[in-house]
């Protein structure tokens, strides 16, 4: 009973804020609501008993692929008022389409029949002696290890593109050179010297050059520096 | 586990991470030894392509076999074309970077990959794998706005396509209740099979990949992707994916969908005809070389469609047939485009190249063999590969098909032959630079395979035939 | 009465809703003190003498920080957006308190005892970026919103090698679940077989709620406060029992998954579970504020090479290393249920 009610409550608001996020004004505001739309479907997901899969989803969707959404929505100051126009000028002729689309597959529901060998060759049915996430991974990482596999190439694929088409070698970058950093010795940073007293110091140059040895001035620059210590 | 199967999909993978590997740790600029590791890596796949027995493994998602074979060595082909036509050319353009071929070979290893797919769900990965390399080199040069444009432009459209198959897939799998190739034939064998529900999902299947063969009515990617990527991308995208997608097309409709050839073949008629149709007409009023070979590739892939579309043993081998003649043409043309330079600029208009005849006789006559040959005059290659699906055709009883295949054979040969016409009748335009040998080596190469192709037809004619049985086995 | 609690849809929900309560308020009393502690240890470490005026010792103090807290006055800044700015000081505090629904503080002494335990805490622990960056956002401030980008991509980063850390322990364990956890550790604590994770998991938790040497959200010299500049009175105090919250989150977390849990050193008993955990927690709480006391702030670039380019390799590298033994040796531990 509980699960029925928290099925209606989960899928309700599921389909409110998807409707949000389509029709918010504040882009921001869409992405939050895409938030929500995720943590619902994870609800589902639970009702239905797939723990893992619910977890997997906020933390992949939500903790990972929604805060770039945020970046990007942050960042770039989109005009979505003005996308939006473009939007009501072409609705009349996306809802013929879609309405003809929907007589079409209404059409081909009223047909609708699975094939009768279906149910027995169904490739990974509903396990009964392991919980989901031992299942799961038996089917990915087991059974269709290949699949598994040629997907991580695809990822590899994508980084390997991302970072040829953005990366620059700009030249301007000042690196940290963590190895010259730690050979560094005391005696080549270093000096100790006795100063006489009052005499100043930079008489005895140890003080860093100006930037720039301006010829004239430069005396007087120096002068009153001097003359400070006592 | 029978993994083996696989072995040249996994050396070629592992050799594309390890060659990336040493491009980036190698000091100084890598592009030259990463292509010809690429080079090897393609051969010694080929070898191991050759020597892998039949069979399939992973639990019935990869299938090797005489058709697998053939298309394989002849995508690896395809790339290694590609690949050493990009040599001088990226570094003209200053985009010899050492990523390049190992996109090239991820991208390879996607389109092998589908070759063999057993699975729609293999058939995806793999199409997905390939496509996105293919994105990425196109938006190779990525100062160039064209190449960009054309990028966005291919990947918004593959995007869409990609959502259309995978609908598709999951309208098949939800009817049917498998998507392992074997599975589906005999569920569809069964009475009650195929509801119409089902026939939806291979419609969206069908559209996913004849977006993939750039076949009408999805089409409009081609000619600004042609015209917008780097010549030797254009070259790649024109040879390697089309042979694979076509051999997705070819392996899809018979094995899985074979019992519903009733329900697609009129669908594929029509693409056929389509292409056919718009390939000669729109080629017409090109002046852009490259956007011409786009429409040209679209006819092409209409001719390639007649043999699905006649659904026999005889048509399948034609299309295998076309397929091999059509890449090393389309190889050899681009050849001869990437030759055209002027200046150190690159040129791509027709009237730039008049009275190339005078000035740079050998890549005149290079460019005469292939475009006679593209538009069918025996006994040169093309000839043939028309002359082996439009009997196929006649054989199967589809007059319409044969005739408007001829029909727009002739009008084809009408915008090819006037390229001849202003290479070797026009007044000449100044002199283009001197040919990169490797340029000539592989027109060269490409050219003789062209015109002695009836010499040697022999074997390639009985493996195309082998591998059409094993569809129809 | 057991019948009642155990087996109506009411008994249950009071049930849960007292187990909550048993919780929840050691939790708040704990959070308070622990800015005491903090201010003492620091205090310690510079031989300053901390808060000692208000109350025995200054035992009052976090009180009276509290009273003050809540008695000014709540300014919301002109531009900001209403509300999600006070939406996330909320999300902060709500999301460190929700984490304890699975934490088990003896064997099957947790509020919910849930097969995915693990991932749950992963996930709330990703959740905790939206509330620095709605913040940050919603202030309507350059600084603030600084701030925020920088603890975005802070977050972001180091969750990657704490996953990876979290697999390397379950591979051990084979299962999800927190009680299994800390049982699979009665022959010895993780920390010994996997201490290069353990410490990759720790530095990483620092990174995770942004304490020193990692407080480049609020680079107090650098970005004023970061992303709670704009934050006033009660909402103020909401980000900061968050952060203080979270920093216990993290040690019951470390504890759970390398330090033994519940269970004593050495076998020993003669102190209940719940005492060994809340020591073991107090123990890495120290360890919070000593390196506190100890390091300079990480730079930018430095932080994300350390990220990116040193635990990532290094997680990933160890990651293999312990599937490969748990193979070769034949301990890879039986996935039950």
């Amino acid at each position: 009973m509980i699960a029925t009610i928290g099925f209606y409550v989960f899928a309700v608001i599921l389909l409110a804020s998807a409707t949000m996020v389509v029709t918010a004004r504040n882009p921001v505001h869409s992405v939050l609501f895409l938030i929500l739309a995720f943590f619902n479907a994870a609800a589902l997901f639970l009702i239905a008993g797939a723990e893992f899969l619910a977890m997997i989803l906020i933390i992949v969707y939500v903790g990972a692929v929604a805060v770039l959404f945020l970046f990007v929505v942050m960042m770039l100051d989109v005009n979505f008022a003005e996308l939006r126009e473009g939007v009501q000028r072409y609705a009349p002729v996306g809802l013929v389409v879609g309405l003809i689309l929907l007589f079409e597959l209404g059409l081909v529901l009223t047909g609708w029949h699975f094939a009768p060998s279906a149910a027995e060759i169904r490739m990974s049915p509903t396990p009964t002696a392991l919980s989901n996430t031992a299942a799961l991974g038996n089917v990915l990482y087991t059974r269709y290890i290949f699949l598994f596999q040629l997907a991580g190439l695809i990822l590899l694929v994508a980084m390997i593109g991302a970072i040829v088409l953005t990366h620059r070698e700009r030249g301007t970058a000042r690196r940290q050179r963590i190895g010259r950093q730690n050979a560094r010795q005391p005696e080549e940073t270093l000096a100790m010297l006795n100063v006489a007293l009052g005499a100043g110091i930079d008489e005895i140059g140890i003080l860093r050059p100006l930037p720039d040895p301006a010829p004239v001035g430069a005396e007087s620059h120096a002068l009153p520096h001097a003359a400070e210590p006592h | 586990m029978n993994w083996q199967i696989a072995l040249p999909e996994i050396v070629l993978a592992l050799s594309g991470m390890a060659i990336l590997l040493f491009g980036v740790l190698y000091r100084r600029d890598a592009s030259v030894p990463c292509n010809m590791l690429t080079l090897g890596a393609f051969l010694v796949a080929a070898f191991l392509v050759l020597s892998t027995p039949d069979g399939s493994g992973y639990g019935d998602l990869f299938v090797v076999d005489a058709f697998s074979r053939f298309v394989k060595i002849l995508i690896l082909a395809g790339a290694a074309l590609a690949l050493m036509l990009s040599f001088d050319y990226n570094r003209h353009e200053g985009i010899a970077r050492f990523e390049f071929p190992v996109l090239i070979l991820f991208a390879v290893v996607g389109m092998m990959t589908m070759v063999s797919a057993a699975n729609l769900m293999t058939l995806y990965l793999g199409l997905e794998l390939q496509l996105i390399s293919l994105y990425v080199v196109t938006a190779f040069n990525r100062t160039a706005i064209r190449s960009s444009e054309a990028a966005l432009k291919y990947f918004v459209l593959g995007a869409l396509a990609s959502g259309l198959l995978l609908y598709g897939i999951s309208l098949v799998y939800g009817f049917a209740g498998s998507t392992s190739f074997a599975a589906l034939a005999s569920a569809l064998n069964a009475p009650g099979g195929a509801s119409p529900g089902l026939v939806v999902g291979i419609v969206f299947v069908i559209a996913g990949l004849v977006f993939e063969v750039s076949a009408v009515p999805f089409h409009m990617w081609t000619p600004d992707v042609y015209e917008g990527a780097p010549t030797p991308v254009t070259v790649f995208i024109g040879t390697a994916p089309k042979v694979a997608g076509m051999a997705l097309l070819l392996r899809t409709l018979s094995t899985p969908f074979g019992h519903l050839s009733l329900d697609w073949r009129l669908l594929i008629e029509l693409v056929s005809l389509g292409s056919m149709i718009l390939g000669a007409l729109a080629a017409i009023g090109q002046t852009n070389f490259k956007r011409l070979m786009a429409y040209s590739a679209i006819g092409h892939m209409g001719y390639t469609l007649i043999g699905l579309a006649a659904g026999t043993e005889a048509g399948l081998r034609g299309a295998l047939i076309y397929l091999v003649v059509y890449v090393f043409m389309n190889v050899g043309i681009f050849a001869g485009i990437i030759a055209m330079r002027r200046h150190g600029r690159v040129f791509e208009q027709i009237s730039d190249l008049a009275g190339l005849a005078r000035t740079d006789p050998a890549l005149a006559l290079a460019f005469a063999v292939f475009l006679f040959s593209m538009a069918g005059i025996p006994p040169l290659a093309g000839f043939f590969g028309k002359l082996y699906v439009f009997l196929a055709a006649v054989q199967a009883g589809m007059w319409t098909l044969a005739i408007i295949g001829v029909l727009t054979s002739v009008v084809g040969a009408y915008y090819y032959i006037r390229i001849v016409k202003v290479m070797f009748m026009d007044a000449p335009a100044p002199a283009i630079d001197q040919r990169p040998a490797m340029v000539s080596f592989v027109a060269a190469a490409t050219g003789l395979f062209t015109v002695f192709f009836v010499l040697f037809s022999a074997p390639i004619v009985a493996a195309a035939q082998a591998a059409a049985q094993v569809l129809f086995g | 009465m057991a019948d009642f609690f155990l087996h109506t849809i009411v008994g249950l929900i009071i049930l849960t809703f007292l187990k909550a309560l048993a919780l929840i308020v050691p939790l708040l009393i704990l959070v308070a003190y622990l800015t005491y502690a903090e201010r003492k240890v620091l205090a310690a470490v510079q031989l300053r003498k901390g808060p000692n005026v208000v109350g025995w010792f200054g035992l009052l103090q976090p009180f009276a920080d509290a009273l003050k807290m809540i008695f000014k006055e709540t300014i919301i800044p002109a531009g900001a957006n209403r509300v999600l700015f006070v939406l996330a000081p909320m999300i902060t505090f709500g999301l460190a308190i929700l984490a304890w629904a699975v934490i088990p503080v003896n064997d099957g002494w947790g509020i919910a005892d849930i097969n995915v335990g693990i991932l749950y805490l992963f996930a709330i622990s990703s959740l905790g970026v939206y509330g620095i960056i709605i913040a940050g956002w919603a202030s309507n401030s350059k600084y603030a919103f600084l701030g925020a980008l920088r603890s975005a991509a802070q977050m972001v980063s180091y969750e990657v090698s704490m996953g990876f850390v979290m697999v390397s322990v379950l591979l051990c364990v084979g299962s999800l679940n927190l009680n299994d956890i800390v049982l699979a550790q009665r022959n010895i604590w993780f920390f010994i077989p996997l201490f290069p994770m353990f410490i990759v998991f720790f530095v990483s938790t620092l990174a995770e709620t942004n304490r020193s040497p990692f407080d480049l959200p609020e680079g107090e010299s650098e970005i004023v406060a970061g992303f709670f500049v704009e934050y006033s009175a009660m909402a103020f105090a909401l980000f900061y029992l968050g952060e203080y919250a979270n920093m216990i989150l993290m040690s019951a977390l470390t504890t759970i998954l390398f330090l033994g849990g519940w269970l004593g050193p050495f076998g020993w008993t003669w102190l209940p579970g719940p005492i060994w955990f809340i020591l073991k927690i107090l123990f890495c709480l120290f360890v919070f504020l000593w390196v506190r006391a100890t390091f300079p702030r990480y730079r930018y670039d430095q932080l994300m090479r350390l990220g990116w380019k040193v635990f990532l390799p290094a997680s990933l590298g160890w990651l293999v290393l312990t599937a490969g033994v748990l193979l070769a040796t034949g301990w890879v531990p039986h996935v039950s249920s």
